[in-house]
C-alpha cells in the first residue's frame, strides 16, 4: 500500500514534470526564437527619397534637380494610391552665403520632383544645394543631403579644356597576364581557409574586403569566419585574428597607426550599420553607428575613416582625430567627394557611357578628365593621384561580358590602359575590389577554388 | 529526495524533448500566425512607383528561403532561420518570391496581368531566380543590362535583386531579399557590370 502511494505520487509528480517540462520547452523556443505573433498587419507610411546629384557637369547641359519620390499613406496597402508631396531645393552659387529657394514641382508621371537651377547659379564654377520635402499624408519630412545648409551637395563644372578618353568599343578577351600573387586563402573552414557564406539561394559571398597598409603586409576580411587573415609582406600563409563582426558582406580600412575599421551593411531593427574599429590584436575599440541607411565603402581620410553613404552619396568622417564622430557630426561634415589623405578631394560622376572624375584642391578643380565609351560602363572601383598621375579602375561590361579597365592619366589624357579579367566568382564589399599603396595596385580576386590579392606595377614613372 | 530527482528528471527530459521537437518541426509560427491566403487583387495597371512602395513596405522584414509573407513593423520577426530549412514558417520571402510580388504576377505562367497580393499574402510564385533569369513566363522578357531602369531586376542562377537607384559612381541601389543574415532591404550592389547576372523585365508597365 505504501508502495502504492509512492508510484502514484511519482506519477503524478512525473505528470506535473513532464507537463512543466513541455511547456517550459515551447514557452522557451519561442522566446528564444522571437516567435511571438506579432499581427502587424497595417502598412505603415512610405517616404523615400533617391536623388542622383549632378555632382560635375559640362556646359550646354540641362541644371535640374531630379528626385524620384516614393510615397504612401498609412494604412492604405494599395501600392498605387500614392500620396502628396511638396518640397523645395535651395540652391546658391559656390561663392555665396544665401540659398535661394526654388520649388521642386512634381511629374505625376514619372513618380518625381524636379527643380529647374536658375542659368545664374547653374553656369557659375559651382552652386551648391540641398531639398527638404515633406508628406502631411506620410506625416515625415526629410532633407537631402542629410547636413541641409550646413554640408550641401557641390555640382562643378568642368571647363572646356577637359581632356577627354575616348575608350571606343572595348575589346573583351584581351585582358593582361595575372599580377605577381601576394597572399592566397582556398575556400574551407581551416586556420588558412577564407570561408563562403551559408544559405540557399545565395550566389557564393565571402571575403568580402582588403586592404593594405604601407609596409605591403595584406589583410583580408573573412567574414564568414568573423575573422582578418593577415600576411606579412612575402609571407606565405596568413595569421588569424579573431573580430567581432556580425559576419555579413562588410567592408575594410587599415589607418596608418594599424586601427582596423570594419563597416558593416546590416543591422537590426532599422538601426543604421555600424563601423567597428579593432586594435592590430582585433580587440573592439568603439563601434559607431553609420549616418544614413546605406553606407556603401570605407577609407582612411586626412583625420580618420570616411563613409560613403546613401541616400546622399556624401563622404562622411565617422572618427575624426581619433574621437567618434556622432551622427549629426557625421551628416555636419559630409563632403560631395572623397577627400584624400593630402586633403584633395575626388569627384565623380558616371553618366550613361561617360564617367567625368575631378581632383579638386582648395575648393577648386586642379584635374579633371572625360572618360568616354562605346562599351557600357559599370561601377568605378577606384580613382585615386598617384604620383602626379591619376589612376582610375572602371569595370565595362555587355550582356555575356565584363572585365575592369585600368586608366592611367596625366594633364593632357590618357597614358596608359590595361585590362583585368574581373575575377569576380565571390561577391564581395561591392567597391572594394582595389586599392593603391605606393606605386603599386592589389586587386582582390576569386575563383571557385579560393581568393587571393595580387599586385601590380602602376609603372607611373 | 529521490522524488524530487524523478520530478527534476522527468522535467529535464520533457523540456528536452520539447525543445528539439519544435525546432525539428519548425522554427517560427510567424507565417501559421500571421499569413494568409486571400486572392489577389486584380488590378488594370501597374506603375514602377507603385511597385517600389511594395518593395519597401518589405525594407527591414525577413527573409525565408521559399516564403513570401510579411508585415511591415520593421524588424525581423524570425531571425536566424536554419538557411537549409523552406519549412521554417518565418517572416520574409526569398529574392524571387520578393520579386514576384513587387512585380505583382500571377501564378499562371502564361497570365501576364497584374495582381496585388497582400503583405501577409503567404506566396511565393513559380519562379526561381534562374527562371526569372531565363525571361520565363509571360509577363517577364530579358533585357539589355545598360538599359534597366527602376524597378527591372538583375538575376543570377542563384539571386535576383530590383534595381532602386543608379548611384553616381556607376553602382546601383538593389531592393532584395539577400538572405536570412541580411533580410530585406536597400544595398550598394554592382550586379549589373557581373557577369553572372542577367537583365530582366517585367512588362507592361503604365509608367
Amino acid at each position: 500500500m505504501r508502495l502504492f502511494r509512492v508510484t502514484h505520487r511519482a506519477r503524478a509528480l512525473a505528470t506535473v514534470g513532464a507537463t512543466a517540462g513541455v511547456v517550459a520547452g515551447f514557452a522557451t523556443f519561442s522566446v528564444a526564437t522571437g516567435a511571438v505573433g506579432s499581427g502587424t498587419s497595417t502598412p505603415r507610411a512610405v517616404f523615400d527619397v533617391t536623388h542622383s546629384p549632378p555632382l560635375l557637369t559640362v556646359s550646354g547641359e540641362d541644371a535640374e534637380l531630379v528626385y524620384d519620390v516614393h510615397c504612401a499613406a498609412p494604412g492604405v496597402e494599395d501600392p498605387e494610391a500614392g500620396c502628396d508631396v511638396a518640397g523645395t531645393a535651395f540652391v546658391r552659387a559656390g561663392n555665396e552665403t544665401a540659398f535661394q529657394a526654388v520649388p521642386l514641382l512634381r511629374d505625376r508621371s514619372a513618380g518625381q520632383m524636379i527643380a529647374r537651377v536658375p542659368a545664374a547659379l547653374s553656369e557659375a564654377d559651382a552652386f551648391e544645394y540641398y531639398a527638404e520635402l515633406d508628406s502631411d499624408m506620410a506625416e515625415s519630412a526629410i532633407t537631402l543631403p542629410p547636413g541641409g545648409p550646413t554640408a550641401p551637395t557641390v555640382s562643378r563644372r568642368l571647363g572646356e579644356a577637359v581632356p577627354v578618353v575616348d575608350l571606343g568599343r572595348h575589346p573583351f578577351g584581351n585582358a593582361r597576364r595575372a599580377g605577381e600573387r601576394v597572399a592566397h586563402a582556398s575556400w574551407g573552414d581551416g586556420p588558412a581557409n577564407a570561408g563562403l557564406e551559408a544559405g540557399r539561394n545565395l550566389g557564393p559571398i565571402g571575403a568580402s574586403a582588403f586592404d593594405v597598409d604601407t609596409a605591403g603586409n595584406v589583410t583580408i576580411l573573412d567574414h564568414a569566419h568573423r575573422r582578418l587573415l593577415r600576411w606579412a609582406k612575402g609571407g606565405r600563409s596568413p595569421s588569424q585574428v579573431p573580430v567581432s563582426i556580425n559576419g555579413t558582406i562588410a567592408d575594410l580600412a587599415v589607418s596608418d597607426d594599424g586601427s582596423l575599421y570594419v563597416l558593416e551593411t546590416t543591422s537590426r531593427d532599422g538601426r543604421t550599420p555600424l563601423v567597428r574599429r579593432f586594435d592590430d590584436a582585433g580587440r573592439e575599440l568603439e563601434a559607431i553607428e553609420s549616418a544614413e541607411r546605406g553606407p556603401a565603402q570605407i577609407r582612411i581620410g586626412p583625420d580618420g575613416p570616411l563613409v560613403l553613404q546613401r541616400p546622399s552619396h556624401q563622404w562622411m568622417p565617422v572618427s575624426v582625430g581619433g574621437i567618434p564622430a556622432s551622427q549629426a557630426v557625421q551628416r555636419r561634415s559630409a563632403r560631395s567627394g572623397r577627400t584624400l589623405r593630402s586633403g584633395a578631394e575626388v569627384v565623380m560622376l558616371r553618366q550613361d557611357r561617360e564617367l567625368r572624375v575631378a581632383l579638386v584642391a582648395r575648393g577648386s578643380i586642379a584635374r579633371a578628365w572625360r572618360v568616354t565609351s562605346e562599351t557600357p560602363i559599370g561601377e568605378v572601383q577606384l580613382a585615386e593621384p598617384v604620383d602626379g598621375r591619376f589612376v582610375v579602375v572602371l569595370r565595362v561590361y555587355d550582356d555575356r561580358s565584363d572585365e575592369f579597365v585600368i586608366l592611367l592619366l596625366d594633364r593632357h589624357g590618357l597614358v596608359s590602359r590595361t585590362t583585368l579579367d574581373s575575377s569576380d566568382w565571390a561577391e564581395t564589399a561591392p567597391l572594394g575590389r582595389f586599392r593603391v599603396v605606393g606605386r603599386s595596385l592589389y586587386r582582390l580576386g576569386s575563383t571557385p577554388a579560393g581568393v587571393f590579392v595580387e599586385r601590380f606595377d602602376l609603372e607611373v614613372r | 529526495m529521490t522524488i524530487n530527482r524523478a520530478l527534476v528528471a522527468t522535467f529535464a527530459v520533457a523540456f528536452v524533448l520539447a525543445y528539439a521537437g519544435t525546432a525539428t518541426a519548425y522554427h517560427t509560427r510567424f507565417v501559421s500566425d500571421n499569413c494568409n491566403y486571400a486572392s489577389p487583387t486584380p488590378t488594370s495597371y501597374i506603375t514602377r512607383d507603385g511597385s517600389a512602395t511594395v518593395a519597401l513596405r518589405a525594407r527591414h522584414e525577413g527573409y525565408q528561403w521559399a516564403g513570401g509573407c510579411w508585415n511591415d513593423n520593421d524588424r525581423d520577426d524570425s531571425p536566424n532561420d536554419p538557411t537549409t530549412d523552406a519549412g521554417t514558417g518565418g517572416e520574409g520571402g526569398d529574392c524571387s518570391g520578393f520579386t514576384f510580388k513587387v512585380w505583382r504576377e500571377a501564378l499562371d505562367t502564361s497570365d501576364a496581368s497584374y495582381h496585388q497580393w497582400g503583405m501577409l499574402r503567404y506566396v511565393h510564385g513559380p519562379y526561381t531566380a534562374a527562371a526569372f533569369k531565363a525571361g520565363s513566363g509571360a509577363p517577364n522578357v530579358t533585357a539589355s543590362k545598360s538599359s534597366l531602369i527602376k524597378m527591372d531586376a538583375l538575376a543570377s542562377d542563384g539571386h535576383i535583386g530590383l534595381i532602386y537607384a543608379v548611384n553616381p559612381d556607376g553602382s546601383d541601389q538593389i531592393i532584395e531579399a539577400k538572405g536570412e543574415a541580411y533580410g530585406t532591404n536597400i544595398w550598394t550592389r554592382t550586379y549589373r557590370g557581373t557577369s553572372s547576372y542577367s537583365g530582366v523585365r517585367r512588362t507592361g508597365w503604365s509608367s
